[in-house]
């Protein structure tokens, strides 16, 4: 309570700073990190909280089990089903991270929250509709796009499903939430619980979410991208280079194609198919709020995995087309 | 907690004082504002109904690697402190440069050399840098651009290959964010350009293309300037 007090009088008083006070110049890389930094957030921000909001609709308002009671037993048929889940929820990938997390809370189990965590962000609605706008069906990079993120969910949610204890991929914290919601006292009305749960995972996501736009706008402003784009036409080189350039520059989803439209004249198909696989999974940003949920160990394992089987998709497509 | 009423409220300024245009495309602002307004319900709501005497549940920190969470915190903090601080400001040259202003392909196909060959001198008074860089893509050949003047508003980015006597007159493309802006520019040739102005300067230039004059510049043509005249930066900086 004390802390919040000084929180909003501190907002108060920096806003008051802000129209008072002639700023000083900053130097412009350093101006330019907190532009793209606070842009990260600024674009985000909405997602975040149509995520949370999402979540708690999950955890909190839809009778208990009814999305479970409809999913088929087999648990690779399951997972499929889950992966398509994405179809009818326009969230990238920042929104999804509460949503998964509120599944797993809701009662799936760690690896079938995976595998929407990473196809829901490539087959949301969004994201189909912009990736036909930016490339129609050229070269198969849609098609190939959206069975390529389907596939690499449901791998990886299966390979998942073979570990022995599942809780352990969750950080501790995190698992003990889930294990206290699994007692859940009944005292509290649905809008208390809604609200506890805004609060809870906004104050886990938040940070996570400042400290991946820090980091992408540090990158954007150190790294030189003319590196990257001059690797653009090797089969083997651009799609390594799009991996990178789709880590470092952390777009949302949703306008990724839009993105990288530009680069489609210089970077041969299969690379741009890489960036629009690779991307929306695993970006700096992405990593920094999965590190609320997963422990270090599966992210390192998730950013080979995914690295890999895209890499491999973009392969494919280069040959292939 | 803080964090978010922090990130809320920083928002809600840019809304209101209709800057948010400097870090995303205006077709998302709507969404924006309206999810923020939600949320920031949903928060004063939280606040409420916690000092209405609901138990606190504030975790204790985890017990790995409390250091490193410490010093993302204040990171966060930071950006937070900056995010509300400081007036919001446009990208500037340094990363103009950095995304290499001429090779960028942005808005290839923006404006087709064979449609406009022919089109009356006072089509062009509205053709931004992107309309002008999409057609040197096109073509380099000088008489083709005879009769095209060229007047168009841009901030000054110095050429990476002739710093003193070439600049570009350069606009941010954004597609969705200021993170995914990309530059682009149009050269001028004006020996010792920088006597007179400054690098991110923002100016109005006419004139029409010419053959490049600069020995050290690989681009073919540039515009020989009849006018520079400094102007204020416009309400909104970046292109769509």
């Amino acid at each position: 309570m004390v802390w919040l007090v000084v929180g909003v009088l501190g907002i108060a008083a920096l806003l008051v700073l802000r129209f008072a006070v002639e700023p000083a110049a900053l130097p412009n890389r350093l101006q330019d990190l907190l532009t793209l930094s606070i842009s990260v957030i600024v674009e985000s921000l909405p997602f975040v909280i149509l995520g949370i909001l999402l979540s708690i609709v999950v955890q909190v308002w839809l009778p208990e089990g009814l999305l479970m009671r409809y999913l088929p037993r087999n648990p690779v048929a399951r997972r499929f089903c889950i992966s398509l889940f994405g179809i009818a929820l326009p969230v990238c990938e920042c929104g999804n991270v509460p949503l998964a997390r509120g599944l797993i809370v809701g009662g799936f189990t760690v690896p079938e929250s995976m595998t929407f965590l990473l196809a829901a962000p490539i087959i949301n609605p969004i994201t189909i509709i912009t990736t036909h706008q930016a490339f129609g069906f050229d070269d198969g990079i849609l098609v190939a796009r959206i069975i390529g993120g389907l596939a690499i969910a449901n791998i990886i949610g299966w390979l998942y499903s073979r570990h022995a204890r599942p809780y352990e991929l969750l950080t501790p914290k995190f698992a003990a939430e889930c294990a206290r919601a699994e007692g859940d006292d009944h005292h509290h009305s649905r809008w208390g619980k809604s609200l506890d749960i805004f609060v809870r995972e906004s104050s886990a996501i938040m940070p996570a979410l400042f400290i991946g736009a820090l980091a992408a706008g540090a990158i954007q402003v150190l790294v030189p991208r003319e590196v990257l784009v001059s690797l653009g036409s090797n089969p083997l080189w651009s799609v390594l280079a799009m991996m990178v350039l789709a880590f470092v520059i952390a777009v949302c989803s949703n306008v990724d194609a839009f993105f990288i439209l530009p680069f489609a004249s210089t970077f041969l198909p299969g690379s741009i198919v890489t960036f629009l696989v690779f991307g929306p999974i695993i970006d700096i940003k992405m990593l920094a709020m999965l590190r609320t949920t997963f422990t270090t160990r599966v992210l390192i394992q998730l950013t080979v995995m995914v690295g890999l089987l895209s890499a491999l998709l973009g392969l494919v497509v280069n040959v292939v087309a | 907690m803080v964090l978010v009423a922090a990130v809320t409220v920083a928002t809600a300024v840019l809304a209101v004082t209709n800057q948010l245009q400097l870090y995303i495309h205006p077709r998302y602002i709507l969404f924006t504002v309206i999810m923020v307004a939600i949320g920031g319900v949903v928060l004063v709501a939280s606040l409420i109904a916690r000092s209405a005497g609901q138990e606190d549940s504030e975790e204790t920190p985890g017990r790995a690697s409390r250091a490193f969470s410490y010093i993302g915190l204040v990171l966060a903090a930071a950006l937070a402190v900056g995010m509300l601080a400081l007036p919001p400001a446009t990208l500037t040259s340094a990363t103009a440069q950095q995304r290499d202003v001429s090779s960028t392909t942005v808005g290839a196909d923006t404006q087709d050399a064979a449609a406009v060959a022919s089109a009356p001198a006072a089509a062009f008074s509205s053709f931004t840098v992107i309309d002008w860089a999409s057609l040197l893509r096109q073509t380099t050949d000088v008489s083709f651009y005879r009769d095209k003047p060229v007047s168009v508003v841009g901030f000054i980015v110095p050429d990476s290959e002739d710093p003193d006597n070439v600049f570009y007159v350069s606009r941010f493309f954004v597609t969705c964010c200021a993170v995914d802006a990309q530059p682009t520019g149009i050269p001028i040739y004006l020996p010792d350009w920088s006597a007179t102005f400054d690098a991110d300067a923002w100016v109005q230039v006419s004139g029409t293309f010419e053959t490049n004059p600069s020995s050290a510049s690989t681009q073919p043509l540039a515009v020989q300037p009849s006018e520079i005249t400094p102007v204020e930066q416009p309400s909104d900086p970046y292109l769509y």
